[in-house]
């Protein structure tokens, strides 16, 4: 079996479901036909079975060890231990295809995702996405595991059908014909049933849900109580699931049953043709016998069939799912065919909306009235956010281009905007924190100093090479901020943008970080949005943003003392308060 | 600290508990399942007599009845069939609404200590995945359980019965049936579970992916999750390819064991119609057999593989009533609201304090912030101070008496703790209000709410206090959630609340606001907030400094700086101008 994923995802045509399978089943053509032939020699030993059956009832029973019993269990046992290699060998290639077709859309999906930026969390919720990875695409799989095992049973049929006839025509044509009849009124069962399933499923999900939601809610509500109320509301949901359970038990058994009655009705109709024939001597016992069996055997290929039009039918649907995933635009996709010409390591970056600017190898730090308005700022800077509110793209200028001319590659590779709850992922700490690869162990140790996180290293097991949980569980929100400030700071990025850094760290830490932080970015550009006078005081120079606009620029201690509007920001004092009071703290809230 | 996983002694019985207590709807199934296995057994039975009948030639009349015999057989099976399949299934959902039931009342009642350290990641788990998992094996298995033992034995009863020295040859196979299964089932729940857990590993990947969108595209860490998804698959395939390996050997092991049987019964049926010992038609019947009980015993063979990694989901389910309560409530009640805590040691193991013997008198109304750098012990003291955990040296006791001997109930009403986590649960906003109060009136909510300043956004609801709320309802911030908790504080109304930084996940902005509905939660209470903003410590009445498990300093903010220690150094650059 060829290892997967393989190296090459490939490009998927996007232009519709069907096209999307096509591609798939050529990439895997080879082992589609291969499992196709087994399957057809697997079908037919299978389907001739009950015709070896019948010749030893005729000719091998009643004359105690003859030639005639040693050659039809022979041929018997041949047709079994043929069936018994192509259904091994069968299921390996099916798995094979399923595992190629589901694998390969994964992978599609789970690329695609790290290239569009947050444009796909625009388009589509993230359990939808994860939803194509989850279950639709092992739908693809089932599509291609089982196309081969639908054409073998066809292959049996038919062969079946020329075997059937020759002994005899009416029987044959009774079993060929009244076959398939019987699967179809079978198969018009099934969607009702699959209804109710589906409202059990559903059902089943709320109390799933209802569970999930009490368990991580679980602190409070030992904390404060109301473990009845849940406990209550979970019961009753519970007993909801335990009614539609009820109604698909319904309906399942009544199918079951008529699974029962179809095909065994049509055994007798089979049996009772068969012994007329039999009695006349149209046909041996032991022809009768294979009747019997050959009724038996065809339902299976007949389910096959009736199997496939529900995959194929889910699996388009799955396509389509998939395909709105992979048409989310890549980041970048809008970049100018040809960039402006790279600005150099000294130029200036200028926000021209709020008339912030960046000045190089300084350490700026902007506070505002808003913070949301300054992040803004901050976003812009990295050309992140897209083109909200209809903004003129010429918005962010570097030296002489403007930031959109550029390719996007190009700005983030040097500009690099951490945000204030950034994300951290499931791995080890190293891998965490080096993302531009080929850090040594020293600036690792040095960034985690620089954030003050080397109680991280303590928390975690096996420090630097320990495993972070996902979405950094394990660890404290404000280790996690400090994990994440690390990670920034060793992109080593020409121009560094870091939003409220320290937001969830303690003012012990705090004052330490801002010192380290201004050591370790002294003569680098660097931005931090802040309102923390420990982070303040640390910087070169403060941006004070009003209303969208820059409106004073200075050290911390000159704006302190000469502009009562950055006094007020920064004591986060409430707007209506009088000056004495904000600057003597005396009647802080209360 | 890891949750319990039940025993298999602890598995066994509470199994067996669980079915007898469904004995009775347990044996009416295993009697319909019987009789609906016999009524399908005639079929070959009947041919073989009709085979016999054949050769010995017969009169179509005699068919007919055969035949009329067997229609009367098939609508039998089909009556039963329809009746056993659903008292199997109803039984399949009482048995597993009851143990998801249990399971759920076990889980709100576990020892806040345990659910404070253990964290809900791994309840979260055994509440989605291992409950599917058990449902799964309960919803479709055990039924089918019963179906295919049921029909396995009886059809092998009826080739016995049909001709016992015949029906030896049924057993050529056995040998090697039971034991490739053996062989399987050994390695299968290890294999699967590997499976399974690759899939989720996946799903995990895809979504970090999706949730750090922003991250990974300002980080230029695409290429690194790619490789991530990719090795991810890898491990995806490698657990595939094992599982195929371990059916690789089974399928044909078990397929040739259903070949064998045919050969040999016709073999040695042949021999014994030559003795004199065995009809054609009885061969007939019994060959037959041999190949009608195939599907049965492959059905059973995958029941079993399934029930084996419901059994280890079913470990972990009811393994959680394993925790033991860490409180005995005692009857002493207090006589005064006020907290103390003497010489307070807490080791999360043995041997390595975090916390060495703190002293801590407050008083009345007074408000007393915690600072410290991280790791000091701030929030265990916290912990202590809400009566979470029992300390493990000296005690925390309110008006004389210890906090972990008051009863959940009546503890709340004395301290409540407000940690960084809040959590919007599913359903009405007023259901998640109610949690504090159950017999809160809309009008309380809404005071609690216009107390902590929510009021304005919550009447602005569509649908105001009834509107759904929480993952599926109307989407919270993280401002909002935070007041919804601090109403319910208002509703639960204690005297002492330790709030262990409460707003600090929150951005600077709503952080204000919130500190605005705050303070008028803390009104009139005795507050020790543990803090990471120096403004709060600066409003406190008095400041207790925690470093290294101990109080290094303690008293008036303006002392504190006046002494020119640890704290005033802290907010001379804090506040320097």
């Amino acid at each position: 079996m060829r290892p997967l994923p393989l190296p090459d995802p490939g490009h998927p045509p996007l232009t519709g479901p069907w096209a999307y399978l096509r591609w798939l089943g050529r990439r895997q053509i080879g082992v589609l036909l291969g499992a196709t032939a087994v399957s057809v020699v697997g079908n037919v030993a299978g389907a001739l079975q009950p015709l070896a059956l019948g010749m030893v009832v005729d000719d091998g029973l009643t004359h105690g060890l003859s030639s005639g019993l040693w050659s039809g269990c022979l041929l018997l046992f041949a047709l079994g231990m043929t069936q018994v290699g192509a259904n091994v060998w069968g299921h390996r290639l099916e798995v094979e295809n399923w595992l190629r077709a589901a694998f390969a859309s994964s992978q599609q999906i789970g690329h695609h995702v790290t290239r569009t930026g947050d444009a796909v969390t625009d388009t589509l919720p993230t359990g939808e996405v994860v939803a194509t990875v989850a279950s639709d695409a092992l739908r693809m799989g089932e599509v291609f595991s089982i196309l081969p095992r639908l054409i073998g049973g066809i292959v049996a049929y038919l062969t079946l059908g020329v075997v059937l006839l020759t002994i005899s025509p009416p029987l044959g044509l009774l079993v060929l014909l009244g076959l398939p009849v019987v699967v179809a009124v079978l198969s018009l069962l099934v969607p009702p049933l699959q209804r109710r399933q589906a409202a059990q499923r559903e059902a089943t999900g709320r109390l799933t849900t209802l569970g999930a939601d009490t368990v991580s809610g679980l602190r409070i509500l030992r904390g404060i109580g109301g473990e009845d109320v849940f406990t209550g509301r979970y019961r009753e949901q519970s007993q909801k699931v335990r009614g539609t359970g009820v109604a698909v038990a319904q309906t399942q058994s009544f199918l079951d049953a008529l699974q029962t009655l179809l095909p065994g009705i049509f055994l007798a109709v089979v049996v009772w043709a068969g012994a007329r024939l039999a009695i006349t001597g149209d046909i041996t016992p032991g022809q009768l016998v294979s009747f019997y069996g050959f009724a038996a055997f065809l339902t299976q290929p007949l389910w096959t069939a009736s199997e496939a039009i529900r995959v194929l039918t889910r699996a388009v649907v799955g396509a389509r799912k998939i395909l709105t995933v992979l048409r989310v635009p890549v980041a970048g996709h809008d970049d100018p065919a040809t960039p402006a010409e790279s600005p150099d390591a000294g130029a200036e970056l200028v926000d021209e909306r709020s008339g912030l600017v960046v000045r190089p190898g300084r350490l700026l730090a902007v506070v505002g009235s808003d913070p949301d308005e300054s992040a803004r700022i901050a976003l812009r800077l990295g050309r992140h956010g897209g083109d909200e509110d209809d903004a003129p793209v010429s918005d962010v200028r570097w030296g002489r281009a403007v930031l959109r001319a550029l390719g996007l590659t190009e700005v983030r590779g040097r500009i690099v905007v951490a945000e204030s709850t950034p994300h951290l992922f499931t791995g080890t700490l190293v891998d965490e924190l080096d993302v531009r690869g080929g850090a040594s162990r020293d600036d690792l140790l040095a960034a985690m100093r620089v954030a003050d996180a080397a109680d991280v290293l303590d928390s975690v097991p096996d420090g630097l090479d320990g495993e972070v949980e996902e979405k950094g569980r394990s660890l404290s929100g404000g280790q996690r901020q400090r994990v994440a400030l690390a990670r920034a700071l060793l992109t080593d990025a020409e121009v560094l943008v870091l939003i409220e850094p320290t937001s969830a760290v303690d003012a012990h830490t705090e004052a330490r970080i801002a010192q380290r932080l201004a050591e370790h970015r002294r003569g680098r550009t660097t931005v931090i949005v802040s309102a923390s006078p420990l982070v303040l005081d640390a910087v070169d120079e403060v941006a004070l943003v009003e209303h969208g606009r820059v409106t004073v620029t200075g050290p911390h201690r000159t704006l302190m003392t000469t502009h009562p509007g950055y006094r007020r920001v920064v004591s986060r004092s409430d707007d209506d308060e009088s000056p004495e009071e904000v600057t003597g703290h005396a009647t802080a809230r209360r | 600290m890891r949750l319990p996983v039940a025993e298999a002694s602890t598995l066994r019985r509470h199994t067996a508990g669980l079915l007898r207590r469904h004995r009775r709807s347990l044996s009416g199934v295993v009697v319909l399942h019987v009789l609906a296995a016999t009524a399908g057994l005639a079929g070959p039975w009947l041919l073989g007599r009709l085979v016999d009948a054949v050769q010995a030639g017969t009169t179509t009349a005699t068919a007919d009845r055969t035949i009329l015999v067997l229609v009367a057989a098939v609508l039998a099976q089909t009556v039963l069939i329809r009746y056993a399949q659903r008292a199997a299934m109803v039984l399949g959902e009482t048995v597993f609404a009851d143990l998801r039931e249990e399971f759920i009342a076990t889980v709100t009642r576990l020892p806040l200590s345990t659910v404070e350290r253990a964290g809900t990641g791994d309840l979260v788990a055994r509440t989605t995945t291992d409950i599917d998992r058990v449902q799964y094996t309960v919803r479709f298995g055990v039924p089918r359980v019963l179906v295919t033992t049921a029909t396995t034995a009886l059809t092998v009863v009826a080739a016995l019965l049909t001709n016992p020295l015949v029906a030896l040859g049924l057993f050529a196979g056995a040998p090697l049936l039971i034991g490739v299964t053996r062989w399987y089932l050994r390695r299968a729940t290890s294999a699967y579970l590997r499976e399974s857990a690759a899939y989720a590993t996946i799903n995990g990947t895809i979504t970090e992916s999706v949730e750090g969108a922003r991250t990974v595209d300002a980080l230029s860490l695409g290429a690194r999750r790619r490789r991530r998804l990719d090795a991810d698959l890898r491990e995806a395939f490698a657990a595939e390819s094992a599982t195929l390996n371990l059916r690789t050997v089974l399928f044909p092991g078990v397929d040739t064991s259903f070949v064998l049987p045919t050969v040999a019964v016709l073999i040695w049926g042949a021999f014994l119609i030559s003795t004199g010992h065995a009809t054609v038609g009885a061969v007939t019947t019994i060959a037959l057999y041999a190949i009608q009980v195939i599907n049965p015993i492959g059905e059973l063979i995958f029941w079993l593989d399934e029930i084996q990694v419901g059994a280890t989901s079913l470990a972990r389910i009811i393994g959680v009533a394993d925790v033991p309560q860490d409180r005995t409530e005692g009857t002493a009640r207090p006589t005064d609201e006020q907290v103390r805590a003497s010489g307070v040691r807490y080791a999360y193991r043995p041997g390595h304090d975090v916390l060495h013997g703190i002293d801590l008198d407050l008083t009345d109304g007074e408000r007393l912030a915690v600072v410290g750098p991280s790791g000091a012990g701030k929030s265990t003291l916290g912990r202590m101070l809400a009566g979470i955990h029992p300390p493990t040296g000296g005690s925390v006791t309110v008006g004389g008496v210890p906090l972990v001997d008051l009863p959940l109930d009546g503890l709340r009403g004395h301290v409540a703790l407000v940690t960084q986590e809040h959590h919007v649960f599913v359903g009405p906003l007023a259901d998640n209000l109610r949690l504090a109060d159950p017999s809160a009136d809309d009008g309380a909510l809404e005071r609690a709410l216009r107390a902590v300043d929510a009021w304005d956004w919550v009447e602005a609801l569509p649908e105001g206090l009834a509107t759904g709320v929480g993952s599926g309802g109307v989407a919270l911030t993280p401002a909002q959630a935070q007041q919804i908790a601090l109403a319910r504080l208002v509703l639960l109304d204690p005297h002492t609340l330790v709030l262990d930084e409460a707003t600090s996940l929150i951005d600077p902005r709503a952080a204000r606001h919130l500190e605005r509905s705050l303070s008028s939660v803390l009104e009139g209470r005795t507050v020790i907030a543990i803090a990471h903003r120096l403004h709060t410590a600066h409003d406190a009445d008095r400041v207790a400094v925690v470093d290294g498990g101990r109080i290094t300093e303690i008293g008036p903010h303006d002392d504190l700086v006046a002494a020119g220690g640890d704290y005033a150094s802290l907010w001379d650059s804090w506040q320097r101008e």
